[in-house]
């Protein structure tokens, strides 16, 4: 075995996100053109490698064997790696450290990492069963538990705890639709929403509104990974992988500890740190995983940009803004951008990828980035994800 | 794995077997499962139904369901390292020993969590909405249980309530457990 390579992203691309309408294999047909457009130097021929982040197309689309499907309809012929990547809300990253792994083991050259994920069905109770389904079903699932109850809890015990608000809350979903509104691909692109609008959507699970949740989001988003003396074909921009980290504490709910302290999501972090040899202080702009508008607040805390109990106030004095200390979810986020399960990860590659070399609209630039992370996580903050990107040439 | 221990019980009274409403739906489960038995029809579907498969040829756990038929919530615990499971199993998760004996579980436990499902409920339960759930911490064991809390509605629980298991039986003859706040 050869020495580890260099990786990097050379390209990305997204469809559009929302209702839409269209099927899990029209959407991967989207993405697939999108990708070649957004790459011109890309030829089917190069992609070595296929890995298909897809939560659940068993549910939402009746389709398993989705890796060939996929690459079919993307119009590409892997002839080294072919596989999907489940895990959950985390398919999408997963695809990108599958291939990250092959690419640095010298089992492929080019990999495309997509995710693809149809979500709205005619009965939305059949879509949130599928979500039920990635509890623990045997346990979790017989009481009604989907995502929004455990993270309505995890923001119950934030506030007991913390004295965290609805208020601050709201701040992080208000700044991600902000975002939202750079975003034509975005779910909510065209509708805003201050605070004192999200303070009157109706409750979904107390204490979260429907605007502290992200959506049920139909979408597409792929990547292009190459090893170090396959980047420069494509572009003198590339985003390079510089760390990675992943921890998995628990899947029962009833396994959850505190709530509020995210040990797994710290340790994953650390360890992503480690290996680039950076502190988090280090990062530009991250693409944190806000599922809910608790999460990110969570995050902020777990992952060191500011004590336990102040991710609240973090947000709110706009610390996670632009002009603060760290730029998070500049493409809307799963809040703004809608959560399409597999797509999600893949599509939070691409907001890196582009504002590393500058290829954002202005009004969600990160100030001259060196440094971006993509926090990914799954289920009930079961499985956190994290990989860090380096821009310019240096690799 | 026959031999039954009895934790320490609480003086609260021992759950209460009650009738859950058919909520998935289906018709043809009334009619052609035997009330005793959780063996389904071949052409009834299962698989959008969270509520396990129970019968012993479909389980290693059915035990777990034939005490909660009588009352009583309860789990596994390791012979050889002594650990106390939620949900119980069939292998220790930390020795690895596969040699467990069943233990009955407190009636009680106070509330450490809890929100309520006002939208998105999964199919089946969406005639239930608004129902609240939570995390339980058991009274004299060290588990915390994740279910639903029925009783009292959702905006007037508090943490550290008292609430009381309770076993719940579908009209195929199938048995659950959640939560009841006091009368």
């Amino acid at each position: 075995m050869s020495a580890v390579r260099k990786v990097a992203i050379v390209a990305g691309a997204t469809t559009p996100f929302g209702v839409r309408p269209t099927t899990w294999s029209e959407m991967a047909q989207e993405v697939g053109a999108a990708l070649f457009r957004a790459e011109p130097e890309l030829r089917s021929e190069d992609v070595d490698s296929l890995f298909v982040g897809a939560a659940e197309p068993e549910r939402f689309a009746f389709q398993t064997h989705v890796a060939p499907l996929a690459a079919e309809q993307m119009g590409l012929a892997p002839h080294r790696i072919i596989q999907r990547t489940e895990l959950a809300c985390a398919s999408g990253q997963s695809a990108i450290r599958s291939a990250y792994a092959a690419i640095a083991a010298g089992l492929s050259d080019v990999a495309v990492a997509v995710g693809i994920e149809k979500m709205n069905l005619p009965s939305m109770a059949e879509a949130n069963t599928a979500m039920g389904c990635v509890m623990d079903r045997a346990w979790d699932g017989p009481h009604g538990a989907t995502a929004p109850p455990f993270f309505a809890m995890v923001a119950q015990r934030h506030m007991l705890e913390y004295g965290t608000t609805e208020e601050q809350m709201a701040a992080v979903s208000a700044k991600n639709h902000r975002f939202a509104n750079t975003n034509p691909h975005a779910q909510f692109y065209s509708k805003t929403f201050d605070t004192a609008k999200l303070a009157r959507l109706p409750m979904v699970a107390p204490p979260l509104r429907l605007g502290d949740c992200s959506s049920m989001t139909d979408g597409a988003a792929a990547v292009v990974l190459a090893a170090e003396d396959h980047v420069s074909r494509y572009t003198d921009a590339p985003a390079w992988i510089r760390g990675s980290g992943q921890y998995s504490d628990f899947h029962n709910l009833a396994h959850a500890g505190s709530l509020t302290d995210w040990k797994g999501l710290t340790r994953a972090t650390h360890e992503a740190l480690a290996s680039a040899k950076l502190t988090i202080h280090d990062i530009d702009v991250a693409e944190l995983h806000d599922c809910f508008s608790i999460s990110e607040i969570v995050e902020y805390e777990a992952m060191g940009w500011c004590p336990p109990g102040a991710g609240g106030k973090f947000a709110l004095d706009g610390r996670s803004d632009i002009g603060g200390d760290v730029v998070v979810n500049p493409r809307g986020g799963l809040l703004g951008c809608g959560h399409p399960l597999g797509a999600t990860g893949i599509a939070q590659a691409v907001e890196i990828f582009q504002q590393l070399s500058h290829d954002v609209p202005p009004a969600r630039q990160a100030p001259d980035p060196r440094y971006g992370l993509v926090h990914n996580l799954s289920g009930s903050a079961n499985v956190h994800s994290i990989m860090i990107y380096e821009g310019g040439g240096a690799g | 794995m026959s031999a039954s221990t009895k934790m320490p019980r609480s003086s609260a009274p021992k759950p209460r077997p009650r009738e859950l409403p058919q909520t998935d739906g289906r018709e043809s489960g009334k009619a052609t499962s035997p009330p005793e038995k959780t063996r389904r029809a071949a052409s009834t579907p299962f698989l959008l139904d969270f509520v396990p498969l129970q019968a012993p040829d479909q389980t290693r756990l059915a035990q777990f369901y034939e005490r909660l038929k009588e009352g009583h919530l309860s789990t596994t615990r390791c012979r050889n390292c002594g650990a106390i499971h939620w949900p119980p199993r069939v292998a220790c998760p930390d020795c690895h020993a596969e040699d467990l004996e069943w233990i009955d579980l407190p009636s009680t436990g106070r509330i450490y969590a809890f929100s309520a499902v006002l939208a998105g409920a999964p199919l089946g339960m969406e005639s239930e909405v608004p129902f609240a759930v939570g995390l339980v911490d058991l009274e004299g064991a060290p588990l915390r249980v994740f279910g639903r809390i029925d009783g009292r509605p959702w905006n007037e629980l508090k943490i550290g309530d008292t609430v009381r298991v309770e076993s719940l039986t579908l009209p195929d003859g199938r048995v659950f457990y959640r939560f009841h706040t006091p009368e």
